[in-house]
């Protein structure tokens, strides 16, 4: 039965766009919190055609705003059963389901140049540029969306007319010094971040030497607390041999909560202006008896921490006991929804700050700051989902100017903010670019080959210049991989190669250039690839503006313009919408500032 | 002013829902691991508060079908669904809990198994007899929140005047289009900031024309820090006073040219329907145009709004969005107006005061303060 007044209300509104909205085919990448949303607003709207792309299967937290599910969905995967469901809200638009990773290689450019407007409702910063590298790639217009608590935004993003989502850089996750973990913590986030990092990781994951993101170069200006340190983790690694005996945990606890700090005392000029740290001891602190674990709501007592990490201890051990009896891979790593590992890095967590006389936290608070998480609801979703399709709008009547980047932020007089979009950073180097499409047979073509025939006979380069696929695969000094074959290098069809131009820096520097492989059929089999016509490729700018100045020449409050306004915007600005750095796409990185060693911790932690 | 669980029991509307609210105060693991994610955000206390609330929601169109499925996932106690109208076809353009097999059934008994499965923890039920608009102060007592929505000008007031006598808090909304607006009267409310404390002392006393700061208490941090807990209060006026209303006197011309025309087109609207007791409906009869015009040209006079660069097309545009509902439009609305609630059921976020109002061509959403005025400054 079809149902002709559905369509009344949208038709009488929005005259002619209706019928593009109708033809319009686009892609959804992401089905959780505003992606649910989104889905409902462009269904019901009557977009066409829409394939939905999440990885992600349903968890009980999301239940609280992502109304497509339900509890009988719980563990399902997020794009099939958003799809069921919002398939009844219209019986006319054609939905398609991918219970996939978007940057699966059958996602490539080809596929998404078969969309018109192309949706970002993601939850994390990798997949995000992903989706904003293909899109520049097969130009197609991007929505690109966040929230977090009450704030959310919509960007839209098209290529060469807006900026694109690399355009800004992000902030980078909080990180802490190395020393203020491992010695002079002073907050309650330091010692989750050592439970979590640092102690969980010695007794149950991969150790610390083959943890990146702990550096222990010599170069710091005490020698003398790394050489203790390395002596802590190597007897943390004996201890670690002990696990599954009776004395398991009291092992562990006299060596991190009395040893090592005994040992921390004895550097008398760490504790000159700081308050020294006060040993623990095992015996003389009573265990309690409990028959479960305390409420995750309060600050638990003394007793109640030592006997959750006692029990927490045994926990694990006994999963890893198992595991081994079953010659399975004996390396547990954190995770902020397994009960045993929560318990045991909150409990640590609480007595390190004991020991510091720090504040203790409830098991609750210490969740989502060693898990990450951030706040999320329904009703901000919402708005940021139809604030999509409002932008949407614009780009479908070919008046992107018209469009605006928005931000919800509720304050006395508005609730939303918007500026005009910005037009591209020249220097951004994803989409200050110009792009080169390659036909080639990658099992037979060396990257040699492709230097000396195509880019310098046909561009005529320079010998200064840098390749990247990923990473660097050849500069002037690193030439390993020239006699290499594309296939062998791992390029292959849809990968893309940044040709970097290294002049020196009194010379001009043409911009990145992006090639895109492809394979090709071989009609003719002796050459192993098509010369490609020549394209301009433009120089960089002598002097890019700077962000500072793109900022300020992108407000349009006019006359509201007050400091208070101005800095609400830049605060939205700042994308802490739900941005978790993915920690298994995103490796954790170390990073070197001003000789000092700083973690870059596998998340994003958001302390306000 | 909030209504207790046997207020809801003793309420003899359907019932849909067949698990009972847990009764006692304390929260359970299973709720705080179900809302885990908003818990964070406004705490125990205000998830505590929202379970103990009823709320009635007047008329389930698409704004209507926003706001309560916000509420429900929310976590309140108990929503009642008032809708007299049967589901139409139209309804199926932006309404997600009615399908093609509910046209001609009531509006309110097709939406509800659908509101219901969003979560099983609220008792979900409906009213589908005639008249809300004249039942009295009596009847509105029960709820913590009155919603109305879609509602012409004379219920809306009609049934603000009724909360008013019962303490009740009154918030009201409608789409049209790519248009709409949102509107509370909380009467008097306050609400409780909590800030790191500052250099600047805390001064009790009037922050703004209709709130003032009432108390500051301060908690010491484990690590030095202060917090404070600031009381406010907000006072209301109702939406009677609010139609009558200039914009703030003090307000400079640019600032006057600036105010949204969804505000006066709002007002027209309301005018036009007291005068002509229908909606303007230019295919219907050909004159409504001038005439809806003529009556947003007299709300923008007695708002204070200058009179000349009036964009004609707006007008027009405006029109032609009357009576229809847009879903991403509901949306936005739907979610303003449901955090609305939230937070003043939460009482730890700055609400609502007193009108917002939406215009999709723009996608602006400013907010209006308009009460009496003169008698105070
Ligand atoms: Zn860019």
């Amino acid at each position: 039965m079809t149902r002709a007044g559905r369509d009344k209300f949208a038709q009488k509104s929005l005259g002619g766009l209706h019928r593009n909205i109708k033809q319009a085919k686009c892609l959804m990448v992401g089905a959780g919190g505003i992606g649910c949303e989104l889905l409902k607003n462009l269904v019901l709207t009557g977009f066409g055609e829409i394939h939905i792309v999440d990885l992600d299967t349903i968890d009980l937290s999301n239940l609280n705003r992502q109304f497509l599910f339900g509890r009988q969905h719980i563990k399902k995967p997020k794009a099939l059963v958003a799809k069921e469901t919002a398939s009844r809200f219209n019986p006319n638009t054609k939905l398609t389901a991918h219970h996939a990773n978007i940057k699966d290689s059958n996602f490539n450019v080809a596929w998404f140049k078969s969309f018109t407007i192309v949706f970002n409702a993601l939850d994390n910063l990798d997949a995000r540029r992903h989706v904003n590298k293909m899109c520049l790639a097969a130009d197609v217009p991007l929505i690109e969306s966040g929230t977090t608590g009450f704030n959310g935004q919509v960007q839209v993003i098209s290529k060469a007319v807006t900026e694109c989502y690399d355009c800004t850089t992000k902030p980078i996750p909080k990180s802490f010094p190395v020393c203020t973990i491992r010695s002079t913590p002073s907050q309650p986030i330091h010692c989750i971040v050592w439970a979590k990092s640092y102690l969980f990781n010695e007794l149950f994951g991969a150790s610390e030497d083959e943890v990146p993101e702990f550096d222990h170069s010599e170069d710091t200006d005490n020698a003398q607390e790394i050489k203790n340190l390395r002596q802590e983790a190597q007897e943390l690694k004996r201890i670690r041999e002990t696990l599954g005996q009776p004395e398991f945990a009291q092992n562990v606890f006299e060596k991190v909560f009395n040893k090592d700090i005994t040992r921390l005392l004895e550097m008398k000029d760490m504790w000159k202006n700081r308050k020294p740290p006060a040993p623990l001891s095992f015996t003389s602190l009573s265990r309690g008896s409990l028959s479960s674990c305390p409420s995750d709501q309060r600050i638990w007592t003394p007793e109640e921490n030592l006997w959750v990490f006692c029990d927490s201890l045994d926990r694990l051990s006994l999963r890893i006991l198992g595991l081994k009896s079953m010659g399975e891979d004996l390396l547990l790593s954190f995770d902020k929804d397994d009960e045993d590992k929560l318990d045991f890095v909150a409990a640590s967590a609480n007595l390190r700050s004991q020991v510091f006389d720090i504040g203790c936290q409830s098991k609750f608070n210490i969740k989502q700051m060693a898990g990450n998480i951030i706040p999320a609801i329904a009703t901000t979703n919402a708005i940021t989902a139809g604030i999509c399709v409002m932008q949407a709008f614009k780009v479908l009547k070919q008046k992107i100017k018209d469009a605006r980047m928005v931000f919800l932020s509720m304050s006395g007089d508005r609730g939303l903010i918007t500026e005009p979009l910005r037009t591209p950073n020249p220097s951004c180097q994803i989409c200050g670019v110009a792009r080169l499409d390659f036909e080639c047979d990658t099992s037979k073509i060396q990257l040699q080959e492709f230097i000396k025939v195509v880019l310098q006979d046909v561009f005529e380069y320079s010998p200064s210049i840098s390749i990247l696929h990923d990473k660097l695969i050849y500069d002037e000094e690193y030439d390993d991989n020239l006699d290499a074959s594309f296939e062998n290098l791992g390029i292959t069809d849809g990968s893309f190669l940044t040709i970097l131009d290294e002049s020196d820096d009194d010379q001009p520097r043409r911009v990145n250039l992006i090639v895109q492989i492809k394979t090709r059929s071989p009609s003719e089999p002796e050459k192993s690839f098509v010369i490609p016509h020549r394209i301009d490729i433009p120089m960089k700018q002598a002097q890019p503006p700077s962000l500072d100045s793109l900022v300020l020449s992108g407000k349009d409050f006019g006359r509201n313009n007050s400091p208070h306004v101005s800095n609400e915007v830049e605060q939205s600005r700042k994308r802490k919408a739900e941005d978790t750095l993915d920690s298994n796409q995103e490796p954790s990185k170390k990073v070197k500032a001003e000789g000092e060693i700083i973690i870059i911790d596998d998340g994003y932690i958001e302390i306000d | 002013m909030s209504a207790t669980m046997e207020d809801v029991i003793e309420n003899g509307s359907a019932t849909v829902s067949q698990l009972q609210p847990n009764a006692s105060d304390e929260i359970s693991a299973e709720e705080v691991a179900l809302y885990d994610r908003q818990i964070r955000l406004w705490g125990m206390d205000a998830q505590a508060r929202m379970r103990n609330a009823h709320i009635l929601l007047v008329t389930i169109k698409a704004l209507g079908n926003e706001i309560a499925k916000n509420l429900v996932l929310a976590g309140i106690g108990a929503i009642t669904v008032h809708d007299a109208e049967t589901t139409t076809e139209e309804d199926l353009g932006a309404q997600f809990f009615v399908d093609d097999e509910m046209v001609g059934l009531n509006r309110a008994e097709a939406a509800a198994p659908a509101l219901q499965k969003l979560n099983p923890r609220v008792k979900v039920s409906t009213d589908t007899t005639e008249g809300i608009e004249s039942r009295g102060a009596d009847y509105f007592k029960k709820f913590s929140v009155v919603i109305v929505t879609e509602a012409d000008f004379s219920t809306l007031t009609s049934i603000n005047n009724a909360c008013r006598e019962a303490e009740v808090a009154f918030y009201a909304g409608s789409s049209y289009g790519l248009y709409g607006f949102v509107f509370a009267d909380l009467i008097k409310h306050q609400f409780v900031i909590e800030r790191e404390r500052s250099n600047v002392e805390t001064k009790i006393g009037s922050e703004t024309r209709t709130r003032s700061l009432v108390s500051a208490t301060t908690r010491k941090e484990p690590g030095g820090k202060f917090t404070e807990f600031v009381t406010k209060e907000e006072v209301y006026c109702p939406l009677e006073q609010v139609v009558v209303s200039q914009i703030d006197k003090k307000w400079r011309p640019r600032k006057r040219k600036a105010v949204s025309s969804v505000l006066p087109a709002v007002f027209g609207l309301w005018k036009f329907q007291q005068t002509h007791g229908r909606l303007p409906d230019p295919d219907e009869h050909k004159e409504d145009t001038k005439l809806f015009m003529a009556s947003m040209h007299d709300s923008r006079n007695s708002l204070g709004l200058p009179l000349d660069n009036v964009d004609p097309s707006f007008a027009i545009s405006f029109l032609d969005s009357v009576g229809t509902e847009l879903s991403p439009v509901a949306a936005i609305l739907g979610g303003m107006l449901a955090q609305g609630v939230i937070n003043f059921l939460g009482k730890r976020e700055q609400p609502l005061q007193n009108i917002l109002v939406f215009d999709g061509d723009v996608t602006s959403a400013p907010i209006y303060c308009l009460r009496p005025q003169g008698d105070e400054e």
